[in-house]
């Protein structure tokens, strides 16, 4: 579903990207790990098409992302470290918006509040206003775009950060949902814990290179820590 | 898609206090100037109705004299004010609006309302024009700039994008949103605008006014899709909000001030008009010429005795001091023709550089064609110049034919109402739009460009629209 081939992104002396081949196929949960720097975002930004390839091709159910930037994300849902919204809209607004802006203007209210429900969001909230959301509240509002989008490859970049551990226990059985969907999720992400949890793959980045992919069944806790620290030091 | 970008656009504005605040102020604003507008016309136009009449009557109720006398005691022509001056006084208050028309002169205008303001006026009166040209475009920019690169910083563009909009819908969109935001304001206000307009003349009247009020009504609404479309595009094209609004507060601030006022010395510079008394010399050098008139009355004479077939100036039926007089008539003409023709050329010429100072602002055309359409522009003054002349120069023949036919050389002659009445009542109407629009041909091609360019640079600057 999501397919790296070769690819590699250079700003002037420095490769952000080398050469990197990888495929996630639908029903996986390829986990990204790797220090800051180390291209993770960058992978993601090439599949979103918000930077150009300097070699190589990025593919989104087998079409080139560079060449089809709209219809590759008809089958792409993407959420940030943190997700932004439009602070004077409700969160029921926002998802509405969002979701028709993706291509679903059809849903009912019903539906929307169906979402909002289904990622744990408080059924008071989705009235409020989101300039008076938490971190976590708006992730959840991410996930419902996401699930609302009904998309077939998700793009997570670091979406686990700063939520307290209750949050990014749901977030990852939401994840562990999308993943028995079929749905192919690439996650970037420095949490090893969750990466073990909920990751079907993991892949370490260093330097714009993916060093070491690992199966998360085949290493315990340990070992991927263990690995990671070592992949790191030298 | 466009439709709920649109919609959710305006929705946010509506939720912004700053938003409602500015609009309350623009919308009273625009109500004022309305207002102002139609108290200045209703209070004018009673007036100039009033002295018109009054001349017109002091004319009719001169006792028995000469009519040469007659040319003399003289009358006044009054500039009657469009009602769209309502909307735009344009050059009005600097050009004069009566003239005293009498023997052997061609007088300039008189009672121009600017002569009598005080310094602080002089930055110019609230017009409904100087709103939408000044105040609107500004309004425009504060509810805009942050349109994409507020989102931008927002992060929630970055967002937008990942979901596969396409950046024209998003900018068709954009730009529909802000567009209903402004109809929120403009509307009501064109509204009582109409209103004004319909409450200070019968239906007729109304129905004359029809083609430049709408022509007046597509130039504004060229010049609000102009200013939005610019708008967007910076906001697409800086990388910050503040960025954009930096840019878009220059670009205000010089479109509206700066030019404008450039301009007008550049053209002064270029073509200095004469200074008053430069003018009136000239005029009368030209016209003190004893030997050309000598020759001319000569002339005059010749033909005469040709055209009545006698050998004496005595056996002439006519009394050659009328034809003396109207000769006298003539040759001034010619010189005030061309004497004022240079004037107004160099007027003209004026006018012409700062059309082109179009170029680097979109106000200055929509300006020209808001007062052309409005009837208070140069060549509306210049044509009624022309009408209120050839008026004055109608009563100085009918005059001076009668006392060439009647009056006998060395006898007192008087002439009663009956030959006042001759001379009509003087009357004039205004150009039609088409006429209006000729004349000022360039600034439609300039505003036409204007709109074409910022539309093809929001979409260009959209196209490259970056995520972050």
């Amino acid at each position: 579903m999501l397919e790296a081939i070769r690819l590699t992104k250079r700003y002037d002396d420095v490769t952000a990207l080398s050469s990197l081949d990888l495929t996630v196929r639908p029903g996986e949960v390829f986990c990204l790990l790797g220090a800051n720097g180390a291209g993770k975002t960058t992978t993601i930004n090439l599949f979103l098409n918000f930077v150009a390839p300097t070699s190589g091709s990025a593919k989104i159910n087998g079409i080139d992302v560079t060449s089809q930037p709209l219809e590759t994300k008809k089958y792409l849902a993407y959420i940030p470290e943190t997700v932004m919204l439009y602070k004077s809209l409700t969160g029921l607004e926002n998802l509405e918006y969002f979701a028709a802006l993706a291509g679903r203007p059809d849903y009912t209210r019903a539906q929307l509040l169906d979402f909002l429900t289904q990622v744990g969001l408080e059924r008071e909230a989705a009235d409020k206003r989101v300039g008076t959301y938490s971190k976590g509240m708006r992730q959840k509002v991410g996930i419902a775009i996401a699930l609302a989008k009904n998309a077939k490859a998700l793009l997570l970049d670091e979406p686990t950060s700063g939520l307290d551990p209750k949050a990014a226990n749901e977030f990852s059985a939401l994840l562990a949902q999308l993943s028995a969907d079929g749905v192919a999720v690439l996650m970037a992400t420095h949490d090893l814990f969750r990466a073990k949890e909920s990751g079907t793959r993991v892949g370490i980045m260093k330097q714009g290179r993916l060093v070491r992919t690992l199966e998360t069944t085949e290493v315990g806790h340990g070992d991927l820590e263990r690995i990671y620290l070592e992949h790191m030091h030298d | 898609m466009v439709m709920t970008i649109a919609r959710k656009e305006l929705r946010e504005m509506l939720r912004d206090g700053r938003f409602r605040a500015l609009a309350v102020t623009v919308f009273a604003l625009s109500v004022v100037s309305f207002a102002a507008g139609w108290k200045h016309y209703t209070d004018v136009e009673r007036q100039h109705l009033q002295a018109q009449e009054a001349t017109r009557a002091q004319w009719l109720n001169q006792p028995a004299k000469n009519p040469h006398s007659a040319a003399h005691y003289g009358m006044y022509a009054f500039k009657p004010k469009s009602r769209l001056s309502l909307v735009d006084t344009g050059v009005d208050p600097y050009v004069g609006v009566a003239a005293w028309l009498e023997a052997h002169k061609q007088n300039e205008f008189r009672y121009r309302p600017a002569q009598d303001r005080t310094a602080i006026q002089r930055f110019g009166e609230l017009t409904a024009a100087e709103g939408f040209l000044v105040i609107l475009p500004l309004f425009i920019v504060l509810m805009s700039f942050a349109t994409f690169a507020g989102e931008r910083e927002q992060g929630t563009l970055r967002q937008l994008l990942g979901l596969g909009v396409a950046r024209r819908d998003l900018v068709t969109g954009k730009a529909f949103g802000v567009a209903a935001a402004l109809a929120l304001v403009v509307v009501p206000a064109t509204l009582v605008g109409v209103a004004t307009l319909a409450f200070t003349s019968e239906f007729s009247g109304l129905r004359d006014d029809m083609p430049r009020a709408v022509l007046v009504a597509i130039v504004y609404l060229t010049f609000f899709a102009t200013c939005v479309a610019i708008c967007l595009g910076v906001s697409a094209w800086a990388r910050t909000s503040r960025a954009a609004l930096v840019v878009l507060l220059a670009f205000w601030f010089v479109n509206s001030l700066i030019v404008t006022r450039a301009a007008a010395d550049l053209a002064a510079w270029l073509r200095p008009t004469p200074s008053a008394i430069e003018f009136q010399r000239g005029l009368e050098r030209d016209l003190a010429a004893p030997e050309e008139m000598r020759l001319r009355l000569e002339r005059r004479r010749q033909e005469l005795m040709r055209q009545y077939n006698v050998q004496t100036m005595d056996a002439v039926p006519i009394n050659f001091s009328g034809i003396s007089l109207q000769e006298g008539e003539e040759r001034a003409n010619d010189v005030f023709d061309a004497h004022y023709g240079r004037l107004f050329e160099t007027h003209e010429a004026q006018n012409r550089t700062l059309q082109w100072a179009g170029l680097a602002a979109p106000m200055i055309p929509v300006r020209s064609l808001s007062m052309a359409l409005a009837g208070t522009d140069f060549a509306h003054h210049r044509d009624f110049v022309k009408a209120a002349e050839s008026y004055r120069r109608g009563i100085q023949r009918v005059l001076n034919d009668d006392i060439a036919r009647n009056s006998k050389p060395g006898v007192a002659y008087v002439a009663g109402p009956a030959l006042w009445a001759k001379v009509p009542e003087f009357a004039y109407t205004l150009p039609s739009a088409g006429w209006a629009l000729r004349q000022t041909a360039p600034s439609l091609l300039l505003l036409v460009a204007w709109c074409v360019a910022s539309v093809w640079f929001a979409s260009r600057a959209t196209r490259r629209l970056a995520a972050d």
